[in-house]
């Protein structure tokens, strides 16, 4: 009971569930603006957390900088995969009606140039670097350096993002385009910008969390799936296309497991994580939160 | 003039048909076959095999070729596939190789699995190879023949020598915590009766998935335990995961060992000093005085890659071609002979003498190395170590 009541074990699941969050978010940015399933999600938390090690490694430049780095770099990658896939194929009525199944495929190919490109370039040997492990104790809380940046990081540009919906000019476009397409259309929205910049911004958020991931995880090329797999329950827990609620989803799952975990066993895990999934998909299909919370 | 001349022509163009042949015999390669995890759930383990096997074939190659018995030396090539790290497409892979491609030798895939799915189509096809990165009791079940194993951190032995080690260091109580796949759970099934019997109690015993992203509820468990040992049965993922976790909650047991991950280069770069005083299981360290071949492979391994190698499986890899290449030295490619070779014969290898009897390396005891001053140095048992135990001084 001490256990479960300790900061100790709130600490760990704000951890996991920041950056659960963090990962879900760029996938439901995605989903909800242009309706794109990318299963290549989780490869783009690879490319972040690649970025982080070549970085630090060959230039010495501290993983708080590549987060830039890494946000760039997948931003570009979004940009491309937009401009060279997707633009004509939403454009088109009678393709971007079929763009979410197609998309699905698209990804799927993706994903595996994507493993495939960094297996060549990289080798699948393991990867890891040291880097902010120096442990800071509070109020009976041992917290890695590097967890807490993670913490910090992946909170920050979650709630920022949420915050940047609410009360920019363009976060309400976004919000029009996923709420109604055609009528943020009518108004005046411009739906290509939008889009672009959508997409670019959930590639950008997914390198981010390769970065955090890449501080206490062992990087290889094939490092991404169950993050992809992870941000799906996240945002389906949440409600497809719900930002605010898949944020609140991520760190509700991050809590679920931790406080689940100690009150049963760790091999309860999955037990726990697609028990709430399937529950969800049972007793709220729309998503656990999509009245509650509108960002 | 006319008619002599056209003589000389056609003598000179037969002189350097004749010796295009003839180079073309003496360079006809060695072709051996293998299938290797490139993608899928094995691929971020495999190049601390295949990594080896290039090593290897650019040294041999840089000497002229891999002796025959008869002192002529051919280039080796390998041909190999990716498995996707699926036991069925090992199998149809090392089929095509044996049938199709008509490679001259076989080396191993990476894996228990893939070597177990493998042992029958080597029995069928009477091709022998020696394997490498596998260790499970089942390989005892394999019918001896075609295929052997030269490592020796088989769990049942390892179970018995882990607790012979911590008695021997006066550990008195122990945390286990086990990933769930196989070869840790099998190793915990071998451990806990050990324990028992050499009286060390079990005061934590908890098994977690292979996905884990949190420890923090088995590790507080464990500090509020204060064993004198954690024995954590990990693979790769979760050793770094453990590791600085450990750290972050100050776990203080003097004896902290973690079963697969610390002989990685990646896991002592990531965690630095951090790790040093973790105990791991493998039988080969480049600092034996014993063994002079380790150093030079370790050395060449480090100057190829720019990376040390997995002092378990590089060193498995590297050894099982060693053996490969002293018994065709000795008899060739035929397989019938190589196979009575390699039954029979004694090898000389980076981690000493090797001789197997049925399918098992019956010469390399089983060890465990510890991490020192960022260096794998081998510490039990007490006949081949590198270096005295130390207890862990915190993290």
């Amino acid at each position: 009971m001490d256990t479960l009541l300790s900061g100790q074990l709130l600490f760990a699941a704000l951890v996991s569930g920041s950056l659960y969050a963090l990962v879900a978010l760029g996938l439901n940015l995605v989903y909800g603006t242009l309706r794109l399933l990318n299963i290549a999600h989780g490869d783009l938390v690879m490319i972040g957390a690649y970025t982080a090690f070549w970085a630090i490694s060959l230039l010495a430049i501290p993983p708080v900088v590549s987060l830039v780095i890494a946000a760039a770099l997948c931003a570009l990658l979004g940009w491309a995969v937009y401009a060279g896939l997707f633009r004509r194929m939403l454009a088109r009525p009678d393709l971007a009606k079929r763009v979410e199944a197609n998309s699905l495929i698209l990804f799927y190919g993706i994903s595996v140039i994507l493993q495939n490109l960094a297996a060549l370039a990289f080798t699948s040997t393991s990867r890891g670097y040291q880097y902010l492990d120096t442990v800071i104790t509070w109020q009976c809380v041992s917290m890695t350096g590097n967890r807490l940046l993670s913490l910090g990081v992946a909170a920050a540009v979650c709630f920022g993002t949420l915050l940047f919906l609410r009360f920019h000019l363009f976060g309400w476009s976004l919000r029009a385009v996923i709420q109604r397409r055609e009528a943020a259309q009518v108004v005046g929205v411009n739906l290509n910008r939008v889009q672009m910049l959508t997409i670019c911004a959930g590639f950008a958020v997914a390198g981010v969390a390769g970065v955090l991931v890449s501080m206490t995880e062992q990087i290889t090329p094939f490092m991404g799936f169950p993050f992809t797999i992870v941000a799906f329950v996240v945002i389906i827990i949440g409600g497809l296309g719900n930002i605010g609620a898949g944020v609140l989803a991520g760190f509700c799952l991050g809590l679920v497991e931790t406080y689940g975990i100690a009150l049963t066993s760790p091999g309860y895990r999955s037990i726990l994580i697609y028990g709430l999934f399937v529950g969800v998909l049972l007793l709220r299909p729309e998503g656990i939160f999509t009245k509650a919370v509108r960002s | 003039m006319k008619r002599p001349t056209r003589l000389a022509s056609a003598a000179l163009a037969t002189a350097i048909a004749l010796t295009a042949a003839g180079a073309a015999i003496a360079q006809d390669p060695i072709t051996i076959g293998y299938s290797i995890a490139r993608t899928g759930i094995y691929a971020a383990a495999a190049p601390s095999q295949e990594n080896p096997y290039k090593l290897w074939q650019t040294q041999v190659n840089a000497e002229g070729g891999l002796e025959l018995p008869d002192g002529v030396r051919r280039p080796v090539e390998f041909v190999s596939y990716d498995d996707q790290s699926n036991p069925a497409n090992t199998v149809r892979i090392y089929e095509k190789l044996i049938t199709q491609d008509e490679v001259d030798l076989l080396a191993a895939p990476w894996g228990t699995p893939m070597h177990l799915a493998l042992a029958p189509v080597l029995q069928r096809f009477k091709m022998p190879m020696v394997g490498n990165t596998a260790a499970s009791v089942q390989l005892r079940n394999v019918a001896p023949g075609y295929i052997w194993f030269p490592t020796s951190a088989i769990p049942d032995t390892m179970g018995a020598e882990l607790a012979k080690m911590m008695q021997a260091e006066g550990v008195q109580s122990v945390a286990l915590l086990a990933n769930e796949l196989p070869y840790s759970q099998e190793f915990r099934s071998f451990l806990i009766p050990a324990l028992e019997e050499a009286g060390i109690e079990v005061m934590v015993d908890e098994s977690y998935p292979p996905d884990i992203k949190d420890m923090t509820s088995m590790l507080v468990e464990v500090r509020d335990a204060a064993p004198d040992a954690v024995v954590a049965m990990t693979y790769p993922s979760d050793a770094f995961l453990f590791a600085g976790q450990a750290k972050e909650l100050g776990i203080e047991a003097p004896f902290v060992m973690s079963l697969i991950g610390p002989t990685i280069d990646a896991y002592r770069k990531a965690n630095g000093t951090a790790v040093n005083g973790v105990v791991s299981s493998a039988h080969w360290s480049p600092e034996a005085v014993d063994w002079p071949k380790g150093q030079a492979f370790f050395d060449a391994y480090v100057e190829a890659f720019g990376e040390e190698p997995d002092a378990l499986d590089s060193a498995l890899a590297y050894m099982s071609l060693e053996i490969l290449q002293q018994a065709v030295a000795e008899v060739g490619l035929d397989p019938e002979a190589l196979r009575e070779e390699i039954a029979s014969g004694t090898f000389d290898t980076i981690n000493g003498e090797v001789r197997f009897d049925g399918v098992q390396n019956v010469v390399t005891p089983t060890g465990f190395v510890q991490i020192q001053d960022g260096k794998i140095e081998l510490v039990w048992p007490e006949a081949v170590k590198t270096a005295d135990y130390a207890p862990k001084q915190g993290w």
